[in-house]
């Protein structure tokens, strides 16, 4: 365990689904194995290591499970079978908000979040203007979140997940939405939180940050790990499956 | 493991603190008169009910002001705990599928606001006892103990039904009439003493009938329970607070899936 920051051994998890009876499967649907009348096998027997200090890719198309996954090693959810064990302290930052409540404002936000993590209220006081400072939020302390737009909830919800300085942090599709400005200090910020030879697991459509930042990467499909390595190949097979001709359509 | 339970809830005080504020915070920032309405709101119903229960019922109970608003303080807490408990895991559905903590936090911190809210009301029933002269009996000591049974069961209802209310969402319409139907029911406007006595033991079935019966006679008649009414209250309270502590864990993976 003490090189690896996050083990996954045969992960199994399956969804029931309502679906409307009025409504038929799409040709797709109804040729992935993973479907049946109603449950959905999101993912089958995964198996995994991500190591401490690495920046772990996962890309994979929409709803094939990448979230799910993410949700089940921050222990959100819990897999049919198999096990997950992390080592050390987890933040996850999953798609937009973040558990921030909208009624609240940036300060308020930032103490409950940290409250939720386990922390003093002395140990967030502390950190609350150097959040507000790198979120370039100040002026904003007072202001509910209902009024931030899109790209303010994420610049806060990722900087209060990097100062509050967790060994692995979960990171799932939220930096699209910053300028480029902050994209580039969220990357500056990755790369200082690699050093410190913590883990971050990272999730996103965007191929090319998967190239530049992570070290390994993993490609998801229909339930089961495609391929698993360096990003370079990684990439290549997830662009590979868009280029398929698909059979089953026909 | 009970033991384990409460030390875990325990530690994590700060954070049930921080919602019970937050509840409070979003509750009275936006409204005008702000927490003013935590007191204005059972001073409103007391007025209507004490014109309506003194001239057209005539109602013949001792120090009646004083009774009417101390059920209607005790009966608001356990009506808004148990409301606003059985809401709270999807009124924060977005907090829970995002992060990890243990979820039974959140309709406790329900029933610690609207704790908070009673200790603001209490402070005006005890303005009304010096208003009017009253002198309480030594028996008024075991009120805070009632107040603490009355707060377990609004946890372990808040506790149950919480977690089913996200499959079933009828929940909550059905126990707002519950609720309703439940002011009536209860000793809050009336008092059971002139009642028939097999109607009288039909209606303290209910737990909240029995705290409120007790509060009353010791608050203002310096008469202490039976034994057996306070057996039979404890009984019912943490047998609804276990089951629902179990009811909760059993389902709290299944129902983040649900929201």
């Amino acid at each position: 365990m003490s090189d690896n920051a996050i083990e996954v051994r045969s992960l199994c998890k399956t969804f029931k689904i309502d679906y409307n009876k009025s409504v038929s499967h799409t040709a797709e649907e109804l040729n992935d194995k993973r479907y049946s009348s109603d449950k959905i096998e999101v993912l089958n027997d995964i198996s995994f290591d991500v190591k401490k200090g690495e920046m772990f890719g996962i890309v994979g198309r929409n709803g094939i499970g990448k979230t799910t996954l993410l949700r089940i090693i921050a222990g959100i959810y819990k897999p049919d079978s198999g096990t997950v064990k992390v080592d050390g302290s987890l933040i996850p930052l999953l798609s937009l908000g973040t558990g921030f409540d909208i009624e609240l404002d940036a300060k308020d936000n930032i103490i409950m979040y940290g409250k939720i993590l386990g922390f003093s209220d002395k140990e967030i006081q502390q950190k609350i203007l150097e959040i507000l400072r790198f979120a370039e939020l100040e002026k904003f302390a007072n202001v509910k979140l209902k009024k931030f737009s899109t790209g303010m909830v994420m610049r806060l919800a990722f900087t209060t997940a990097m100062q509050i300085d967790p060994d692995i942090i979960l990171v799932d599709e939220i930096l699209g939405v910053g300028d480029v400005a902050f994209q580039k200090k969220s990357y500056d910020a990755f790369m200082s939180f690699r050093q410190k030879k913590k883990t971050i697991v990272y999730v996103s459509q965007d191929v090319n940050s998967i190239n530049t930042l992570c070290n390994r990467a993993m490609l998801l499909n229909k339930g089961r790990i495609e391929s698993i390595g360096s990003p370079s190949k990684v990439v290549n097979d997830y662009l590979g499956i868009f280029e398929k001709p698909k059979e089953s359509i026909k | 493991m009970v033991h384990e339970t409460i030390s875990q809830i325990w530690k994590r005080r700060s954070l049930i603190r921080t919602f019970a504020i937050n509840d409070l915070v979003i509750r009275y920032k936006s409204s005008g008169l702000g927490v003013v309405w935590s007191l204005l709101e059972p001073l409103l119903m007391f007025g209507v009910l004490y014109v309506i229960f003194t001239n057209v019922f005539k109602s013949t109970v001792e120090n009646y002001p004083l009774y009417l608003l101390l059920g209607i303080i005790m009966w608001s807490f356990f009506s808004r705990a148990t409301t606003m408990g059985i809401g709270s895991i999807i009124g924060r559905a977005g907090i829970i599928k995002q992060i990890y903590f243990p979820r039974e936090i959140l309709p406790i911190s329900s029933c610690v606001t609207a704790l908070v809210m009673m200790g603001i009301e209490f402070g005006v029933f005890f303005a009304f006892v010096v208003v009017f002269q009253f002198l309480p009996p030594i028996s008024i000591l075991i009120l805070p103990g009632l107040l603490f049974l009355l707060f377990c069961l609004s946890v372990g209802i808040s506790l149950f039904l919480s977690v089913l209310n996200v499959k079933f969402r009828d929940i909550q319409s059905v126990w707002g009439v519950v609720m309703y139907a439940g002011f009536f029911i209860s000793p809050v406007i009336y008092s059971l003493d002139t009642f028939p006595e097999e109607l009288r033991r039909f209606l303290l079935i209910n737990p909240v009938a029995q705290i409120l019966e007790m509060a009353h006679n010791s608050v203002l008649y310096g008469t202490l329970p039976s034994l057996s009414s306070v057996a039979y209250t404890v009984g019912v309270t943490f047998g609804i607070l276990i089951l629902g502590y179990f009811t909760f864990r059993h389902y709290q993976f299944k129902m983040v899936e649900e929201l």
